[in-house]
């Protein structure tokens, strides 16, 4: 209940940050109308600006703002209101030169006054932007090279469309106006300073020691770190962190990793990382005794969330890390509820920490339905994807009773969440925790 | 349903801007 009305709070603090320059155009006094698409162009380029500056305060990870919904949502609706800025600032200009086809000549560079090349930069750095996210594997750009373009470009965006704005001035006429629009850029520049000064600075004066670094099977391999100098933090299990290894908290070259280890365990915290990219496949170099530094804990998907007479897990490949926790935590805990898990992976031999939930079977109520893409000769259990038939199967007679927790590629929890309903579980109850969102 | 309540608040915060940009525009020229 304290998550959904903290929930609720924040979202009409956002609600409000963003349609408040659309409230004071419509609210204060304004010079006259220039015609009904024009004037639409001009909100519509005004709402832009303005959400493209709360994009700034939505990925600052403030953990009491994030809380309530878990930081991969917070990315998730990034993406997904990203595109609708995107689509309000590209409407601005098209509406204007469709209603007015005599303004064309003033784009040409030799004419056009600087605010006005100034709005032109800021819609191709947000195009690039967009465009660099929506496609990065396509285009085959290095995760770190795109996270610190990212920054820059939106950095470099933001200012020059609020001199766009103040440059033409028509609907920013008063002392007032002009104030609010210096206030924007100026709160964004001290979210930055945040994120990128302050916030590094706090983690470099608490750094981690790896303590180990054990090869797992389906190319994974799993960190052990201890605070240095530190008490460390707390968390719940099925969070995860950003870390940070062979660099400095200032250079932006964090990569995020659901804890692996039970919350009972902490300070201490390990990471199961799979080889995937080009970061990931340097794990395997960490030595004992490196530097680390942690960034957390972030997320909303977690047991100590969810009061239940028992849960359900559905782990698609190295989704499995934050259940691993969980189950972890609840063996500490020694919980006996009734536990079920899902597991999908390509073949017997590459399921990442199988020993472990075999050991954690020992320790807990706990039934695993392994499901194999590519099953060897021999095996009798689950094959294929995780489908409708083959959950209804194997879901006990409370299925309605208990929470459902899903972890893995976005088409699988989409997919799982599809054929959950359809075996009559409540959307309520499911779960899902997303990775890989860029 | 954590990725649709996402979706819905993304296009509700859409369609509110949209509205009161609408509204903005029908105001000046009436």
């Amino acid at each position: 209940m304290k998550y959904i009305l903290h929930g609720i709070f924040w979202i009409g603090l956002y609600l409000l940050l963003v349609l408040a320059p659309l409230f004071v155009l419509i609210l204060a006094p304004a010079p006259p109308g220039n015609g009904f698409v024009h004037d639409l162009s001009m909100a519509l380029g005004f709402a832009g600006a303005a959400m493209m500056a709360v994009m700034f305060v939505l990925t600052a990870r403030f953990k009491r703002a994030t809380a309530p919904f878990g930081i991969d949502l917070i990315y998730y609706f990034h993406r997904q209101i990203a595109l609708v800025a995107l689509l309000f600032v590209v409407a601005h200009p098209v509406l204007l030169l469709m209603n007015d086809p005599g303004l064309w000549p003033y784009l040409h560079p030799a004419v056009s006054p600087l605010y006005l090349d100034a709005g032109v930069g800021s819609l191709l750095a947000l195009l690039a932007l967009v465009g660099a996210s929506l496609w990065r594997k396509r285009f085959g750009i290095h995760y770190d090279g795109w996270r610190l373009w990212h920054v820059i470009l939106a950095i470099v965006s933001l200012p020059l469309a609020i001199y766009h704005i103040r440059g033409f001035g028509y609907y920013v006429n008063m002392p007032w106006k002009h104030g609010l629009w210096t206030l924007i850029p100026l709160s964004c520049l001290l979210i930055v300073l945040y994120v990128r000064l302050l916030k590094p600075a706090q983690l470099r004066r608490h750094p981690y020691r790896v303590t180990a670094v054990q090869q797992e099977r389906g190319d994974a391999w799993t960190l052990t770190l201890r605070p240095d100098g530190h008490a460390g933090f707390t968390f719940e299990p099925g969070q995860f962190a950003w870390l940070t290894l062979w660099h400095s908290p200032f250079a932006l070259k964090e990569h995020p990793f659901s804890i692996a280890s039970s919350a009972e365990e902490s300070p201490q915290i390990r990471f199961t990382i799979k080889e995937l990219g080009d970061f990931t496949r340097r794990i395997g170099t960490v030595q004992p005794d490196q530097l680390a530094y942690v960034d957390a804990p972030y997320g909303a998907f977690s047991i100590d969330r969810l009061q239940a007479p028992g849960y359900v897990f559905i782990a698609g490949g190295i989704g499995i890390v934050p259940i691993v926790s969980m189950l972890r935590t609840l063996a500490d805990r020694r919980d006996r509820r009734p536990l079920l898990l899902f597991y999908g992976y390509s073949s017997w031999e590459r399921l990442t920490l199988r020993e472990d939930l075999e050991a954690l079977q020992q320790r807990l109520d706990l039934k695993v339905v392994y499901v194999l893409g590519e099953p060897h000769a021999g095996w009798t259990g689950e094959t294929g994807m995780l489908t409708t038939d083959l959950l209804a199967r194997h879901l006990p007679p409370e299925k309605t009773e208990l929470e459902y927790l899903i972890c893995g590629p976005v088409p699988m929890i989409h997919a799982v969440e599809r054929s959950l309903s359809v075996c009559g579980i409540s959307l309520m109850r499911i779960h899902s925790e997303l990775f890989d969102l860029v | 349903m954590r990725l649709w309540l996402a979706k819905i608040l993304a296009l509700i915060t859409g369609l509110l801007i949209l509205a009161l940009a609408v509204l903005f525009a029908l105001l000046q020229n009436s």
